[in-house]
């Protein structure tokens, strides 16, 4: 019925009171004719109210005359009294259209300037180069070049890679991109040292340029120097400044130790729960029970639902179960191998993180040790890797 | 009703045919008291906040009640709102 409401309001209705004698014939006359009526109401002993739609009411005039009755309109209601009446307030409507026009106006204009994907460079140095170049709060949108902004973004700081604005609505949005620097590279033609990077024993050195100064099964720590770039000429005994290079494969030694109890506290649900029900509405956080939870110790799962999404656009509204299980505390004996085992493993994880991609594993030691009832792990792996870096000499230093 | 009503009354019962159509008599649906739906009517009589009397090939519907309000009034049907009382025929 809502439809025929609506349908009703669209085509203008109006709220009449009719006044005589004979009423129910008016009204019998009006179902004849097929003039459509409703709501109608007795008011008094001769009155009638009824609602009528705007072509129903030219058509009534016939049997007005016929019956000879009073008919006046009450009330008028719908859209084209509404237009009418607008028609007479012409300048309301021109009012309201230069508003929205000066509201579409206004929304060319950036508002805001965001910047994401910075990491090193302060937002603040980008917003002020933005400004520089004529792209700041005020500014209108169809007066910016984006593209020739990017680029001379791009010329200006040196350390972005890229560069990406988007306007959207009132907001523009700048995402850059950080140039990754790489590591200072040592020209060829400086003289420089090979030096360790880290501890071991010297396995095996190939000096391609520049002299070597440790041997097979040297013990070397880190910051030694490993391959000389002062060579010495034998005939003259004269030094010479090279850039060595070379490689130089040394056993090196990674460790770890991992410790677990070997009893444990676990919580096991007794079979008693309790639920509650939570509606998210934005970030207002409705409870529908009881917040406190009669249990000492629980365990919560919790389940989330949000309906009518669509991708990721959607109502803000958020059904939260909890379900709070009445928990017990167990002390849990652990086997001992399956401690070891999750020592060991732990330990693993820890070393191969340190581990370089290219480095050749040579051997692995694992010790355990049972005390006070706490399982110690001690994971040690020998590692073969190149342990070669250049540093650059520094003149005098000899 | 006459002869031919009598016939057709018959007929619609060994045929099991819905007798407001073949006999044309009025269909009235009631929801509690507060709504009464009649269709096929001929006409109404009276029409006052307490009484309504509605025209009827099977005679005159007498409703009585508080506050009636025609809600719909076309040639087949008629919507009667209200706090309805009392239903009956009259002669």
């Amino acid at each position: 019925m809502l439809v025929l409401k609506l349908w009703n309001y669209i085509r203008g209705y109006v709220i009449i009171r009719v006044e005589g004698l004979t009423l129910e014939k008016f009204i019998n006359m009006c179902t004849v004719r097929n003039i459509y009526l409703w709501d109608v109401k007795r008011i008094g002993n001769t009155t009638l109210e009824a609602k009528l739609g705007v072509r129903g009411f030219k058509d009534l005039r016939k049997i007005v005359k016929k019956l000879g009755c009073k008919v006046s309109i009450y009330q008028k209601h719908g859209c084209p009294f509404w237009v009418h009446r607008l028609k007479k307030r012409k300048m309301l409507l021109t009012g309201a259209f230069f508003c929205f026009l000066l509201l579409i106006f206004a929304s060319t204009f950036i508002f805001s300037i965001e910047v994401t994907g910075n990491e090193d460079v302060k937002k603040a140095e980008i917003v002020a180069k933005l400004n520089a170049l004529g792209l700041k709060p005020g500014t209108n949108r169809y007066f910016v070049n984006l593209r020739k902004l990017e680029n001379q973004l791009l010329l200006d700081i040196n350390r972005l890679a890229w560069v990406g604005i988007e306007l959207k609505g009132v907001k523009a949005k700048i995402e850059v991109v950080e140039k990754m620097i790489p590591p200072d590279t040592i020209n060829k033609n400086t003289p420089c040292n090979i030096v360790a990077k880290k501890s071991g024993v010297i396995e095996k050195i190939i000096a391609r340029n520049g002299d070597a100064v440790v041997e097979k099964g040297d013990i070397v720590k880190k910051g030694d120097i490993l391959i000389s770039g002062i060579v010495q000429l034998e005939p003259t005994e004269e030094n010479i400044l090279v850039h060595s290079h070379g490689e130089v494969y040394a056993k090196t030694y990674y460790e770890a130790t991992k410790n677990r109890d070997l009893t444990e506290i676990k919580k096991k649900k007794t079979g008693q729960k309790v639920i509650k029900r939570i509606l998210n509405l934005g970030n207002i956080e409705l409870s529908f029970n009881k917040s406190e939870i009669p249990y000492e110790f629980y365990i919560i799962e919790k389940r989330s639902k949000k309906p009518l999404q669509w991708r990721k656009i959607g109502l803000p509204v958020e059904f939260i179960t909890e379900e709070y299980y009445e928990a017990k505390k167990i002390r849990v004996t652990i086997s001992e191998a399956d401690a070891k085992n999750y020592v060991h493993k732990e330990a693993l994880n820890d070393i191969l993180e340190e581990i370089p991609f290219e480095a050749e594993i040579l051997n692995t030691q694992v010790d355990f040790v049972v005390k006070d009832g706490v399982l110690y792990g001690k994971v040690i792996i020998e590692v073969l890797e190149d342990i070669v870096e250049q540093r650059i000499l520094q003149i005098g230093e000899d | 009703m006459g002869e031919s009503g009598g016939i057709k009354k018959g007929l619609a019962e060994i045929l099991e045919l819905p007798k407001d159509i073949v006999l044309d008599l009025p269909k009235i649906i009631m929801i509690g008291n507060l709504q009464i739906y009649i269709e096929n009517h001929k006409g109404i009589l009276e029409y006052t906040n307490d009484r309504i009397r509605v025209n009827t090939k099977s005679g005159i519907l007498c409703i009585m009640g508080k506050n009636l309000m025609l809600k719909n009034i076309v040639t087949e049907e008629i919507i009667i709102v209200g706090e309805i009382n009392q239903v009956g025929f009259i002669d």
